[in-house]
C-alpha cells in the first residue's frame, strides 16, 4: 500500500524537476497537469473505497489533468505567447535548486514530529518539495503563464499535505479547493488575454510601471 | 453671572463666528466679540473669586465622559485668549477684509473663530482625550490661518514647517497622555503629584509643549510662520498661541511630580532662549521675523520665572520661588499684550508700505504718527522699560532671583548669573528696538512705498490703542494685578494660599505713576521750550557732504553690526562683500543674511539623513513580482526556523 503511494509521490517529485528544467511553456504546463493526475490517484490508494472518494479523485484528475491545462493552452494560443520561457534563474541553477530543495525536504521531514502512520511515506517530503518547486517557478520565471504553473505545482504540494488530514477534512472542502483553483486559473486566463490586448506583452517586467 | 452660562455664550459666539464667517461679516464680528467678551467676564470672575468651575455632564465623546473645568490657571490663559483675540478680531476686519483678499478672507474668518474656540477648549478640557482633540483642532486651524496667503511659496513652506513641527510636538503629547491614562487608569486630568513614578513624564511635557511654546532649539517653525502669516494672525500666534505651549508646561508642572533636574532644565532653557532669542532678533532685517525672535526671547523670560519657581519648590517651597513664578505668569499676559500690539503695528506698516524689509522703510512717523507712537510704546514695554508692563513682570522675576541670591543656598550662584543674563537680555532687547524704531519710523524714507505711507483706519488703530492702554495700566497699577496672579499661583500650587503682595510691587505702584507724570511733564516742558524759541527744521548734519541721500542712513544691519559681531559664533551670518575697487568703482555692495542656524545646522541635516535612509528602504519596493515572492519565501523560511528550532532543540 505505502509502496504504491511512495511510487506515485516519487513520480510527482520527478515531475517537479521536469517543470524546473524544461525550457518550453507547453512542457511546463504538461508537467503540472500530469502531476495533478498522479496526485488525484492518491486518495484511492490511501483509503478504503468509498464512492465519495472516487468522485473527488475523478473530479481532481479531470480538472487538473484536463480542464486547467486546456484553459492554459488556450490562453497561450489566443494570446500568441512565445513558447519559450524567459528565466530569471537559469534552468541548470533551477534544477540544482530544486534537487537541493528535494533533498532538504526529505531531511527536514525526517526530523518533523509526524504520526507513525505518515513517518515512512514520501507524503511530507513530496509536499514540501512541491511547494518549494512552485515557489522557485514563481520567483524564477518572468511570464505570467509560467507563474500560473508555479502556482499549480505549489497547490499540488498543499494538496499533498492535505492528504495527511484526509480523515478529518470533509471531502466537500477538497471539492471546494478544486473549484477555487479552477476559477483562479480561469480568471488568470482572462486577465492574461486582457493584459495582452492592452499592453501587447505579458512580460511581467513591463508591468512594473503599474506599481504606483 | 454663572460661569457655565458665560462659557456657553463664549462657545456659542465662536460657533456663530465659524458659521457666519464665510458670508456675513457683521454677524461674524458680533458673534466673535460677544464670545470673547463672555470669556473675559468668565475668566475675570474666576480670577477675582478663585472659585473653580467644574462641569461633568452625563454624556460622553469618544467613550470618555465630558469634563470641563475652569480654575484660576485656566482663567489666566483664557483671559489672554479673549482679550488679544478680541482686539485682533476687530483689527482683522479692516486688515484682511473681503475687498482686499477675496479668496482667503472668508475662510480666514471661519478659521479665526475656530482657533479661538479650540484654544478656549484647550484650557477648559479636563479629560486627556478631549484635550488632545482640542489641541489638534487648534494646531490645524492655526495652520490654515498661517497659510491664508498661500499663493506665496514662502508662506506655504512656512506652513508645512509649522505643521510638521507642531505634529512632532503632538506626537510627544500622545505618548504623554496615553502613558498617563495607562498608569492612572483614567483619562481624567488633575493633581497627580503623589504618583512619584510619573516624574519622568515631565520631559515629554517639555518636549511636546516646548515645540508650541517655541523654546530655543525647538523654535524652528516660529520665525517663518510668524513672519509669513497675516499680521493679525501673527499677533494671535505670538501673543496667544505660543502661550498655549506655556499653558501646557505650567499646567503639567503643577499636576505632575517634577524631577529636580527638569526644574533646573526649565530655568536654564529659559535663560538660553531669552539670550539667544534676542541675539537672533538683532540679526534680522525682516520686521516680523525680528518680532518673532523676540517671542523666543520672551518665552525664555517666562520660563525663567516658571523654572525658578519649580526650583524653589524643590528646595523646600521658598518665597523667592513664588515671586519668580508669579513674575513668569504675569509675563505671559504682558508679552501677550505688547507683542500683539507690536505685530499689529508691524501689520499697519506692512499694510501701508507693502514690505516687511526694514531696509526699504524709514521716516514712517510722519505718515503714520499713531502707529509709530503705539509701536514705540510697545517697544518700550517689551524692552522692559519702566513705567510699562514689561518692567513689572521682569521686576517680579528679578525680585525672586535677588531673594534667592540673598538666601545664600546652592541656588544663589545660578540665580546671580541669571540676574546678569536677564539684565543683558533687557539691554539687548532695548538695542534691538532702538534699531527697529530708528530704522522704520525715523530718518528719511528709503523707498517710494515708505514715502507714501498712510495712517491705518480707526478699526485698526482702535485695537492697538486698547492693547497699549492695557500695557500702560499694568505698568502704572501693578498691585491691582497681584491678586489674580496670586490666585492663579494658588490654583497651580494649593499650598501657597494667601500670598501678600510683595513690598517691591507696592513701591512700584507708587513709583511708576510718578515716573510717568515726571516724564510727561518733562516732554511738555521741552515741547513748550522748543515752541517758544521758534526753532526751525533742518537736515541732520551731514559732515559737509553736498548731496545726502536716504541710502546713506544707518541700515538695520549696520546699526546692530557691533552687537551681532559679538555673537558671530552662534549667528553664523553669511556676508557677501563686493568691495569698491580702483579710484572710480562701479559696483560695490554688502549683502548680509542671518540663517536659521538651528534649522539649517541641526534639523535639516538630520532630516536629510532620514530621507536618505527612507530612500534606501524604498528601493525594496520596486514592483518586481518575483522579488516580492522571494521576500515572502525568505520571511516564511525565517518564520519556519523560528518556530521549529525550539522543538528540535
Amino acid at each position: 500500500m505505502s509502496e504504491n503511494l511512495n511510487i506515485f509521490v516519487g513520480l510527482a517529485m520527478g515531475l517537479n524537476l521536469v517543470a524546473l528544467g524544461s525550457s518550453r511553456l507547453t512542457s511546463v504546463i504538461r508537467a503540472a497537469a500530469v502531476q495533478g493526475v498522479l496526485l488525484g490517484v492518491l486518495p484511492l490508494l490511501m483509503e478504503e473505497f468509498h464512492w465519495m472518494i472516487l468522485v473527488v479523485a475523478v473530479l481532481t484528475m479531470l480538472v487538473k489533468g484536463g480542464l486547467i491545462p486546456s484553459l492554459l493552452n488556450r490562453a497561450v494560443k489566443s494570446a500568441n505567447i512565445d513558447r519559450d520561457l524567459i528565466p530569471l534563474v537559469g534552468y541548470v541553477p533551477s534544477l540544482l535548486l530544486g534537487a537541493t530543495g528535494t533533498l532538504a525536504a526529505v531531511a527536514v521531514a525526517q526530523r518533523l514530529p509526524l504520526l507513525p502512520a505518515h513517518a515512512h511515506t514520501l507524503l511530507v517530503p513530496g509536499a514540501l518539495a512541491s511547494v518549494f518547486t512552485g515557489l522557485v517557478l514563481l520567483i524564477g520565471r518572468v511570464k505570467a503563464i509560467t507563474q500560473v504553473c508555479g502556482y499549480l505545482i505549489l497547490e499540488n504540494g498543499i494538496y499533498l499535505f492535505g492528504l495527511l488530514l484526509l480523515h478529518s477534512t470533509p471531502l466537500i472542502v477538497e471539492g471546494g479547493i478544486l473549484l477555487d483553483l479552477t476559477v483562479a486559473v480561469f480568471i488568470i486566463g482572462i486577465i492574461v488575454d486582457r493584459i495582452r490586448t492592452e499592453f501587447d506583452t505579458l512580460d511581467t517586467h513591463k508591468l512594473n510601471m503599474l506599481r504606483e | 453671572m454663572n460661569t457655565g452660562l458665560l462659557l456657553a455664550l463664549f462657545a456659542a459666539g465662536m460657533t456663530t463666528g465659524i458659521l457666519a464667517g464665510r458670508s456675513a461679516v457683521r454677524i461674524w464680528l458680533g458673534g466673535t466679540l460677544v464670545g470673547a467678551g463672555a470669556a473675559i467676564v468668565a475668566a475675570s470672575q474666576t480670577l477675582l473669586t478663585g472659585a473653580t468651575w467644574d462641569w461633568q455632564p452625563a454624556f460622553a465623546i469618544g467613550a470618555q465622559p465630558v469634563h470641563l473645568r475652569l480654575d484660576a490657571v485656566g482663567a489666566w490663559f483664557l483671559m489672554l485668549i479673549a482679550v488679544v483675540g478680541g482686539a485682533a478680531t476687530v483689527y482683522s476686519r479692516d486688515y484682511w477684509s473681503s475687498e482686499n483678499h477675496p479668496a482667503s478672507a472668508p475662510a480666514g474668518r471661519c478659521w479665526w473663530s475656530a482657533v479661538l474656540l479650540s484654544m478656549g477648549l484647550v484650557v477648559l478640557c479636563a479629560n486627556g482625550l478631549h484635550f488632545l482633540l482640542a489641541w489638534e483642532t487648534f494646531a490645524i486651524a492655526a495652520y490654515f490661518l498661517v497659510t491664508l496667503d498661500r499663493k506665496n511659496s514662502e508662506t506655504r513652506a512656512a506652513g508645512w514647517l509649522y505643521l510638521a513641527a507642531s505634529h512632532g510636538g503632538t506626537l510627544c503629547l500622545f505618548g504623554l497622555f496615553t502613558t498617563l491614562a495607562a498608569r492612572t487608569g483614567s483619562w481624567e486630568l488633575g493633581d497627580m503629584r503623589e504618583h512619584t513614578e510619573l516624574a519622568p513624564l515631565f520631559w515629554l511635557v517639555l518636549a511636546g509643549f516646548g515645540v508650541k511654546a517655541g523654546l530655543f532649539g525647538l523654535h524652528i517653525w516660529l520665525p517663518s510662520a510668524h513672519a509669513n502669516a497675516p499680521s493679525h494672525v501673527s499677533a494671535l500666534m505670538s501673543g496667544v498661541a505660543i502661550k498655549m505651549g506655556i499653558y501646557g508646561i505650567v499646567r503639567f508642572s503643577g499636576w505632575l511630580p517634577v524631577p529636580v533636574s527638569a526644574a533646573w532644565f526649565v530655568a536654564i532653557i529659559g535663560v538660553g532662549s531669552a539670550v539667544l532669542g534676542v541675539v537672533f532678533a538683532l540679526g534680522q532685517h525682516d520686521l516680523k521675523r525680528l518680532l518673532a525672535y523676540h517671542s523666543v526671547e520672551n518665552v525664555g523670560i517666562i520660563l525663567m520665572g516658571v523654572g525658578f519657581g519649580l526650583v524653589g519648590l524643590a528646595n523646600g517651597d521658598t518665597a523667592w520661588g513664588r515671586l519668580a513664578f508669579a513674575g513668569g505668569l504675569l509675563h505671559v499676559w504682558n508679552h501677550g499684550l505688547f507683542k500683539s500690539l507690536l505685530f499689529l503695528g508691524a501689520g499697519s506698516v506692512l499694510h501701508a508700505t507693502g514690505t516687511r524689509e526694514m531696509s526699504r522703510l524709514g521716516g514712517l512717523w510722519r505718515g503714520m504718527p499713531w502707529t509709530a507712537g503705539l509701536f514705540a510704546l510697545g517697544a518700550a514695554a517689551i524692552s522692559g522699560l519702566p513705567p510699562l508692563n514689561g518692567f513689572v513682570s521682569e521686576f517680579l522675576v528679578y525680585l525672586g532671583l535677588v531673594e534667592a541670591v540673598n538666601a545664600h543656598g546652592g541656588v544663589a550662584l545660578p540665580a546671580m548669573a541669571t540676574v546678569v543674563l536677564l539684565a543683558m537680555t533687557g539691554a539687548l532687547a532695548l538695542a534691538c528696538f532702538v534699531k527697529v524704531c530708528g530704522v522704520v519710523f525715523l530718518g528719511a524714507p528709503r523707498s517710494e512705498a515708505a514715502q507714501q505711507a498712510h495712517e491705518c483706519g480707526p478699526l485698526m488703530r482702535g485695537p492697538m490703542l486698547l492693547l497699549a492702554g492695557l500695557c500702560t495700566l499694568i505698568g502704572l497699577a501693578p498691585v491691582l494685578f497681584w491678586s489674580p496672579v496670586s490666585r492663579a499661583s494658588v490654583a497651580w500650587h494649593p499650598a501657597w494660599s494667601g500670598l501678600p503682595a510683595p513690598a517691591g510691587l507696592r513701591a512700584l505702584t507708587v513709583a511708576h505713576p510718578v515716573v510717568a507724570v515726571a516724564a510727561l511733564m518733562g516732554v511738555a516742558l521741552l515741547f513748550r521750550r522748543v515752541q517758544r524759541s521758534g526753532g526751525s527744521r533742518a537736515p541732520t548734519w551731514d559732515c559737509g557732504y553736498a548731496a545726502p541721500a536716504a541710502r546713506m542712513q544707518y541700515t538695520a544691519g549696520s546699526f546692530a553690526g557691533i552687537i551681532t559681531a559679538w555673537f558671530e559664533w552662534v549667528l553664523r551670518r553669511e556676508r557677501h562683500v563686493q568691495a569698491p575697487e580702483k579710484a572710480f568703482p562701479r559696483h560695490a555692495g554688502v549683502v548680509e543674511h542671518t540663517p536659521e542656524t538651528v534649522l539649517e545646522t541641526v534639523f535639516k541635516p538630520a532630516a536629510d539623513r532620514t530621507l536618505r535612509a527612507a530612500a534606501l528602504a524604498r528601493s525594496f519596493q520596486h514592483g518586481r513580482l518575483q522579488s516580492y515572492l522571494l521576500y515572502l519565501v525568505a520571511g516564511l523560511i525565517v518564520l519556519a526556523i523560528v518556530t521549529v528550532w525550539p522543538v528540535w532543540q
